[in-house]
């Protein structure tokens, strides 16, 4: 034997004293735990709800459901207004979803250099994401006030003549984009920021020795760098757009009249308010949750690509 | 290890912590203890206060338990869709009668309140409504605790001010002065309306997220003599009746003439946030808030804020939208917790307690001590609380009163605040909504009119 | 250079050679950047100031009209600022009795009380003006009675606050330690194996999260009362843990994916265990992405409403369903709310902060990734 080998064996031997874990074991083991408690806490009521979504049923009336087949699914399909409310869901999401990348991103971009401080500045942008949905809508409902809100007055429009954001419905959905994009593009951003500090300086140099414009980089190094991670993060904000309930609760409560009705606050009236019809709103949540899943279907067929995976 | 034994242990975990966690059977003791849940306000501490009483003299502890108003109904309905015992007792809001009773979620409580008298205890309209279902038969399901009602709040130092007592007699040619019809009331606000002053004439309810704009609404609605269904239950013609419009009309030409801005969507709390902060000298409310406004601390305005009931509307009919609450034994409990439940009830009916009830704070709805002077004198709005009990009106009741509601309150609040369309086109689809969902529930049996 | 040898997992390139990047024309671009974030932060903490100002407003002040902006503390802090001579109609200063000229609060100004916290901890009762007077006489109250009692509030005994707040910290806490466990676990073995039907596996991980959780609660409710889970720590905390999984196993796979398998393989050959090398290489390399994981998943649990309002009540209950709602005597507890608000905001802040490190470090080694 060689020396080599000799060597080998030295540097081997006490990790092979341990049984090795063959990798498939390791992969179930993994898995496992994620797996089993999502199938325990995801599979009663998917069904349960599943199965109401074909009954007539409150949930208080203490009543057995009764199974009416389609006929939910048709109450719900036929409704032009829940059409109006799943147009208004759209525009909401893309609005919000979009400016939140736009500008979680521009954020990302000014913040990724280094300078005193940065570090403190990036965490202190974090802050309104932590902030409880709930409170974040009273306070903006506060702040949006026109009389005793801070904002008409810092937007130098004191009453009266400062607009009524949410009473106005040009202004109300606007409003409420305004909120979620303040609160959730930091989420963007750092997601962003991981990506961005990823990027090796030495793709930059190689790009600076060839002089490209700085458009190329962006578009050839920046981009293609993050991609991955914002995507994900888009991927997530728009299945929360679709949930978002909290937030235009405490703004606006859906209105004024029905302007800013998102999904998810029709769904609540539906669901609970003294209404109860269970069966009708579990169909409705299946529509929306088909509706997320084609969408989300997209992204990661998007994402994938860009990932290079089938 | 292989696969399924992995599967085994993370399920034994589970099944463990599960387990381990379980809260055991109770078994059967005297009852000791009950719990009351109510909504998150001040006279669910008054009550609270009240139950330290009872424990002193039937040695039982009664917890008050509070939920904010928003998640109130929602905490309640979870209870109900598992026939839970969270409570014994709830102090459950006059829409809900239908529901609980037909639904079997309350105890029903006729023969209890009969046989104890305490049925004659309480005003006949108190009765009605928040114990009897259905209306007119005789069944009751609650204890009317917490009488409320719709009133107002003004500013006295502005209405009694002698150069704006002069000015008005001048611009409308009668004494200012707390209105006594509903067209001097949008004269009055539109005097005080001054946005250079920051002062506006009214603020009004106007949210959309459950009741607000509806209650709001229908103070004018049941005083220009309308209603939301005629003795058959009918609303087509009714809800949309010449009437109707014009005091939905009324109410938007007040909410845009004379209401601050950023009232858009506004219930009970931020009324009291306009008058507090001296922005508006008149300000529609339930009287249970009205305790924040008398208060100094709270109010800059309080010595010189007065109170008055509903305005009459042109034909000279005055009504009030009930607030307002009784107190029902949740029907899933075992017996002898019904029983306990009843005895507490009979307490608290009883004329000392409630005198006491009403000393606290409480708006009882017991007629003695309605009628007594110390209860008129204790506080400064009981005067017109009194006078307002005599003349309440509510919304539906029937189990499908959310639904009702929730058609209201969109068309409603797009009118009123939104501005979109008129106020027939209004009218004309709640009625048509509220006949479909009628009919569908059975409520109304005629065949529709060909119109 | 040192740096050069030492590359290799633990020690990543942070700092640039680059000629360009110390010109003076990229330091300016640094300046001008340093600039642009503090203003940022400056848009976007607006808010949270706000809330901060209302903690120690009085309710009028809270919705004064104009609002106020400026806290002073009367005889103390910024009050010979705020304090202004009030004007006769001549313009001329009104004198008082004493000679003295009288003077008025500034628009902008309020004095700073800390009845909202005070407010927070205690259980209140409005009382009636007779009552106020007779115990404010009585020398039996505190410090923090006298403040709540020149509101016309008595305490009657301590607020759910510290309860509901530690149920906060114990459910939150675990949940995301667990979230970010198991996540952390399976991203890795879909980031590195190749499991059969992956993608599937993938997108129902994913698909737990996008029923709109107001039809599930109830199910859930019905569930756990069954299992005996209902109103139990264990109960949130698991189920923290499921609605925080989907985010956890997608993000960290998102952050492990970047991470070259070339590292892990090298080990592997070195004679590394599959376990030591995820320890040693990979853990290292994920801590950004863990970091990340960690505050959102956190951020989640900490502020979640619905299913918390639900799924308890005395015992488990956490803070969210109850910050909004410290309504009091007929409007809106401003104060109350805010100091709820900001107190519950800090555990949050702090982890955030305690990560900063590994949160903005990025994952080092993107590029050999095809």
């Amino acid at each position: 034997m060689t020396a080599t080998t000799a060597l080998q064996a030295e540097k081997v031997t006490p990790r092979h004293r341990v049984r090795r874990i063959s990798d498939k074991t390791i992969q179930t083991a993994f898995i496992l735990p994620t797996m089993v408690l999502l199938i325990l806490w995801n599979i009663f009521p998917l069904f349960y709800s599943l199965y109401l979504s074909f009954t007539e049923y409150s949930v208080i009336s203490g009543a057995p459901p009764r199974w009416v087949g389609f006929e939910n699914y048709r109450n719900v399909l036929s409704d032009p207004l829940i059409w109006k409310y799943f147009a208004l869901t759209g525009r909401f999401a893309l609005l919000s979803v979009g400016l939140q990348t736009i500008i979680g991103f521009a954020m990302a971009m000014i913040v990724r250099a280094k300078f005193r401080g940065s570090g403190f500045i990036t965490t202190l942008i974090l802050i309104p994401m932590m902030l409880s949905p709930v409170v974040v809508g009273k306070f903006w409902a506060m702040i949006y006030n026109p009389t005793f809100g801070p904002l008409n007055y810092l937007l130098g429009m004191p009453p009266p003549r400062g607009p009524d954001w949410l009473a106005n419905p040009e202004f109300a959905l606007w409003s409420v984009v305004l909120v979620d994009v303040w609160m959730w593009s930091p989420f963007v951003m750092l997601l962003c920021l991981s990506g961005l500090k990823a990027i090796p300086e030495y793709l930059y140099e190689a790009a600076a020795i060839d002089r490209a414009s700085a458009w190329f980089q962006f578009w050839r190094i920046t981009l293609p760098q993050v991609a991955p991670l914002l995507m994900i993060a888009i991927l997530f904000r728009t299945i929360e757009a679709f949930k978002q309930f909290d937030v235009v609760m405490g703004l606006t409560g859906g209105g004024p009249g029905d302007a800013t009705e998102l999904i998810a606050v029709k769904l609540y009236r539906i669901a609970f308010l003294g209404r109860f019809d269970t069966g009708i709103a579990s169909a409705f949540a299946y529509i929306v949750l088909i509706i997320i899943i084609a969408i989300s279907n997209l992204y990661i067929r998007y994402l994938n690509r860009l990932r290079g995976e089938a | 290890m292989s696969k399924k034994l992995h599967l085994l242990v993370v399920f034994a975990l589970l099944i463990g912590l599960v387990g381990a966690f379980a809260q055991p059977a109770t078994a059967q003791q005297p009852v000791k203890e009950l719990t009351i849940l109510w909504a998150e306000w001040d006279p669910a501490v008054y009550l609270a206060e009240l139950m330290k009483d009872y424990e002193k003299e039937a040695g039982v502890k009664v917890t008050v338990k509070q939920e904010p108003w928003g998640s109130f109904l929602d905490v309640v309905s979870k209870e109900w869709a598992a026939k839970g015992t969270a409570f014994d007792l709830v102090v459950g809001d006059s829409q809900w009668l239908g529901q609980a009773a037909t639904q079997g979620h309350y105890v029903e409580l006729t023969d209890f309140l009969k046989e104890t008298g305490l049925a004659d205890s309480v005003t006949a309209a108190t009765l009605t409504y928040y114990a009897e279902y259905p209306t007119g038969s005789g069944r009751y399901w609650a204890f009317p605790t917490e009488g409320d009602a719709n009133g107002w709040a003004y500013r006295k130092d502005l209405f009694e001010d002698p150069d704006e007592k002069a000015a008005f007699k001048e611009k409308y040619g009668y004494e200012l002065d707390v209105p006594k019809t509903w067209a001097q009331l949008m004269d009055i606000a539109k005097f005080f309306t001054r946005p250079e002053e920051n002062l506006y004439g009214v603020a009004i309810y106007t949210q959309k997220d459950y009741d607000a704009i509806t209650m709001g609404v229908q103070n004018v609605m049941f005083s220009y003599g309308a209603d939301w269904k005629d003795a058959n239950n009918n609303v087509l013609g009714v809800v949309n009746s010449p009437e109707a419009i014009a005091a939905v009309e009324f109410y938007r030409e007040l909410w845009t003439c004379c209401a601050p801005p950023g009232s858009s969507n506004i219930f009970f709390p931020e009324v009291n946030n306009y008058f507090i902060s001296g922005q508006i000298a008149m300000g529609m409310n339930y009287f249970a808030f009205f305790p924040a406004l008398a208060n100094p601390a709270t109010n800059p305005y309080a010595d010189v804020t007065g109170y008055f009931a509903m305005p009459a509307g042109p034909t000279g009919l005055r009504f009030a939208a009930l607030g307002g609450q009784g107190m029902s034994i949740n029907a899933y409990l075992p017996p002898e917790r019904i029983e306990a439940a009843k005895e507490l009830i009979k307490w608290f009916g009883r004329e000392d307690v409630q005198m006491k009830w009403a000393l606290l704070g409480g708006y009882t709805c017991n007629k003695k001590v309605l009628a007594s002077p110390e209860f008129l004198e204790v506080a400064p709005y009981n005067a017109a609380f009194a006078e307002t009990m005599e003349m309440v009106k509510d919304f539906w009741n029937v189990p499908v009163y959310a639904d009702l509601l929730e058609v209201a309150q969109r068309e409603l609040h797009a009118y009123i605040v939104g501005g979109e369309g008129d106020a027939k086109t209004c009218m004309d689809k709640i009625a048509q909504e509220h006949d479909k969902i009628l009919r569908a529930a059975g409520l109304i049996k005629e065949p529709a009119k060909s119109e | 250079m040192a740096k050069f040898e030492e590359v290799g997992p633990h020690a990543p390139i942070t700092e640039s050679i680059r000629v360009d990047l110390v010109h003076p024309r990229a330091r300016l671009g640094v300046t001008i950047r340093a600039v642009v974030a503090v203003v940022i932060v400056a848009i976007m903490l607006f808010p949270v100031i706000w809330l901060a100002l209302t903690m120690v407003k009085t309710r009028p002040d809270a919705v004064a009209v104009p609002p106020k902006f400026i806290p002073y503390f009367p005889e103390g802090l910024l009050s010979d600022w705020c304090m202004v001579p009030q004007l006769n109609k001549d313009g001329t200063p009104k004198l008082g009795k004493d000679g003295q000229p009288v003077l008025k609060e500034r628009d902008v100004c309020f004095d700073v009380t800390l009845e909202g916290i005070v407010g927070l901890f205690f259980e209140r009762r409005t009382l009636t003006p007779a009552q106020q007077k007779q115990y404010m006489e009585s020398p039996e109250f505190g410090w923090a009675d006298r403040i709540l009692l020149r509101r016309g509030l008595v305490i009657t005994g301590p607020s759910e606050f510290v309860d509901r707040f530690r149920n906060s910290l114990i459910i939150a806490g675990t949940s995301t330690v667990l979230a970010v466990t198991f996540g952390l676990l399976a991203a890795y073995a879909f980031s590195r194996f190749d499991i059969q039907g992956k993608p599937d596996f993938l997108f129902f991980i994913l698909s737990t999260r996008m029923l709109p959780p107001v039809v599930v609660t109830i199910p859930i409710f019905l569930m756990y009362r069954q299992l005996g889970i209902y109103d139990t720590h264990i109960g949130m905390i698991l189920l923290y843990t499921v609605f925080n999984l989907s985010l956890s196993v997608w993000l960290l796979k998102g952050f492990l994916d970047e991470i070259p398998k070339e590292y892990e393989e090298a080990a592997l050959v070195d004679g590394y265990s599959r376990m030591q090398a995820f320890r040693k290489v990979v853990l290292p390399q994920a801590a950004t992405g863990i970091a990340a994981t960690t505050v959102f998943c956190l951020i989640f649990a900490w502020n979640e409403y619905a299913f918390s309002l639900m799924l308890t009540s005395d015992v488990a209950r956490t803070m969210p369903p109850s910050i909004a709602s410290t309504q009091g005597a007929g409007g809106i507890e401003w104060a109350i709310i805010a100091t709820a608000s900001m107190l519950f905001l800090i555990p949050v802040v702090v982890i955030t902060f305690a990560l900063r490190q590994h949160l903005l470090r990025g994952v080092t080694f993107g590029a050999i990734r095809q």
